[in-house]
């Protein structure tokens, strides 16, 4: 009998472990959370600070947010009388320093104890969004949840905004802050250069051959890495930022290429006569890539310098796109094949130890997924009914959560 | 062009000298008690963005060269193809035929970019790889009825190039496909 009890305790445990597996919370169960605004002056800065702190404490996915607006004394520590049997109270103010600065100051109370206080500065408004998002950090954190260093991470995206017209725009996971960064010509598949996020990769396809430049983001300095015929992307920068997987297609073959950045040097990867794409590194040893070799698009690894290739999904028929984190593999999916009627692409979690397989969508064309660093998290585009969503996947807690982009479609995004 | 990379530039350099190095900078160290409220006062954390933007439209003239160049391109018949497919069937093996015709009489001073293009079912690298292997197809035929591989490149625009934008299966079948452009 304690044999049984240990093994099932056992089970539970791993699957605890296990994001490949559904996990139902209720929200009902969850700790009640309502924000107060302490601001001496109610204008359209603070209102808009609000939805995007109530946003982001809805992403958390840690409390049940109340979307009442109560106006309140900054300087009070304790909380206001109508919000005494509200679990977490989160209480802000926002205040213009300059022509273009602003502070705001937070109190983060637990039962009407403050658990956290800190002030946040910004030289330009329309930044209030990742103070918003690094004030949601530091929250989960005096919560003791498991880190969320995705939330302050800017997010570069293009959107195709006419035929062959694109930009590539430095954004939050939310699309609330938007920088157009490059404009002009058709400029895709943008890729951070570096942890930092100072620089960042993009295809330009309005030059004679499709050609990979580096841009630095805080000079707007423009360098041509390397161009290929025919295709020509970046599809994954290593953590140290020293190497780069691209896809090239020099004699009309798109295959997979490892390339030195302080060298200029290039490595072919893989050989196949179809199609080779998508590759990323699932660590400095091993990748992950999308190919046709079995006859129908489908995700496989391979270790480099090595010849041979292992398939890494065994359900669905056409797996066009896909993101690694250590054991788990997220891909695209094709659920209809249908030349006459609209179609729906899912993304699927699976775990290379076990057999799971989580379907994380249900609607729509939901491609581009993409883990953060930490594998908490997935970030993907999501186009439904003439609308183009960044969607945000948080695994542990089994919520997906989507931003709509105004105008025009994302192409591609990294994070 | 230079103007607004140099005005860029200078923004930027005005930026810098007013934000810290990192984007956004975050401050690690918390507060975790209202103890330290009455001691020390709040951390503060500054969040800073970037301003640079680079413009790249390009204004080009004509001249009567071109002229000419764009009359023989529109002569250049486009080949169509069925869905998730980049073989030629024997209609558009035809007209590619009749395209290389051309390449090597009027059009032989000229290069030649073939463009792959794809519905809008995906703008993965995948299907960018779908529109390039139909762009190949297209290159076989060309170099097999004699036009030098010297004077082709080809490109793939995935599905950011359509030329019709209905949701209906006639567009998807029109967005499917390959253009011939002369180039100088």
């Amino acid at each position: 009998m304690q044999y049984l009890i240990l093994l099932c305790l056992l089970i539970f445990n791993l699957n605890a472990s296990d994001l490949t597996l559904d996990i139902s919370k209720q929200v009902d169960s969850l700790p009640s959370l309502v924000i107060e605004n302490g601001s001496d002056i109610n204008n359209k800065l603070n209102k808009k600070f609000q939805r995007s702190l109530i946003s982001d404490m809805n992403v958390l996915s840690i409390f049940n947010v109340n979307r009442k607006s109560l106006n309140v004394d900054f300087d009070d520590n304790e909380v206001s009388r109508e919000n005494k049997k509200i679990n977490y109270v989160l209480r802000f103010k926002i205040e213009p320093l300059d022509a273009s600065s602003y502070r705001t100051e937070i109190k983060f109370f637990e039962h009407n104890k403050i658990i956290l206080q800190k002030n946040y500065t910004i030289n330009r408004e329309k930044l209030y969004v990742f103070v918003a998002h690094a004030i949601a950090y530091d929250i989960n954190e005096a919560m003791g949840e498991e880190s969320i260093d995705w939330i302050k991470k800017k997010v570069v995206i293009s959107r195709l905004s006419a035929r062959n017209q694109s930009e590539i725009i430095i954004t939050d996971y939310t699309l609330t802050y938007q920088h157009i960064i490059i404009k002009g010509g058709l400029n895709v598949f943008p890729q951070w250069a570096n942890e930092r996020q100072s620089a960042l990769y993009y295809t330009s396809l309005s030059d004679f051959k499709p050609t990979l430049y580096r841009l630095d983001t805080k000079t707007g300095k423009k360098k041509k890495i390397i161009s290929s015929d025919g295709m020509m992307v970046c599809s994954d920068v290593r953590e140290d930022g020293k190497k780069l997987l691209l896809t090239m297609a020099p004699n009309g073959q798109p295959d997979i290429y490892l390339y030195d950045v302080r060298s200029g040097k290039y490595q072919r990867l893989t050989h196949y006569s179809g199609i080779d794409v998508s590759a990323q590194f699932m660590d400095n040893n091993n990748i992950v890539f999308i190919s046709n070799r079995m006859g129908y698009p489908n995700v496989f690894s391979k270790r480099i310098g090595s010849k041979s290739v292992e398939q890494m999904v065994y359900y669905g028929k056409s797996n066009v796109a896909c993101s690694a984190h250590k054991e788990y593999i997220v891909y695209k999916s094709r659920e209809t094949s249908n030349a006459f009627s609209s179609n729906t692409f899912n993304l699927h979690l699976i775990s290379t130890k076990t057999d799971f397989i989580r379907r994380l969508t249900a609607t729509g064309v939901n491609e581009f997924p993409r883990f953060s660093k930490d594998g908490s998290a997935i970030l993907f585009i999501k186009n439904y009914k003439n609308q183009s969503s960044i969607g945000v996947v948080r695994l542990a807690h089994n919520k997906n959560y989507l931003f709509p982009l105004k105008m025009g479609k994302i192409q591609s995004l990294d994070w | 062009m230079k103007k607004i990379l140099l005005s860029s530039a200078i923004v930027a350099a005005l930026i810098l000298t007013g934000c810290s190095s990192k984007d956004p900078s975050i401050d690690t160290t918390t507060d975790t008690s209202s103890e330290q409220n009455t001691n020390t006062g709040p951390n503060t954390e500054t969040v800073t963005g970037t301003d640079v933007m680079v413009d790249e439209n390009t204004v080009s003239g004509s001249d009567s060269n071109e002229m000419s160049m764009s009359g023989l391109e529109s002569q250049m018949q486009s080949i169509y193809f069925a869905f998730d497919n980049f073989s030629l069937s024997n209609d558009m093996t035809d007209k590619v035929s009749d395209n290389a015709q051309l390449a090597s009489t009027k059009a032989s001073s000229y290069m030649l970019k073939i463009e792959g293009n794809c519905d809008e079912w995906g703008s993965d690298e995948y299907n960018y790889a779908l529109g390039l292997k139909r762009a190949n197809s297209a290159k076989a035929v060309l170099i097999e009825k004699g036009v030098s591989s010297e004077r082709i490149s080809m490109i793939s625009y995935g599905e950011s190039n359509p030329t019709c934008n209905d949701k209906t299966k006639e567009c998807w079948a029109e967005n499917r496909r390959v253009d011939f452009k002369l180039l100088p």
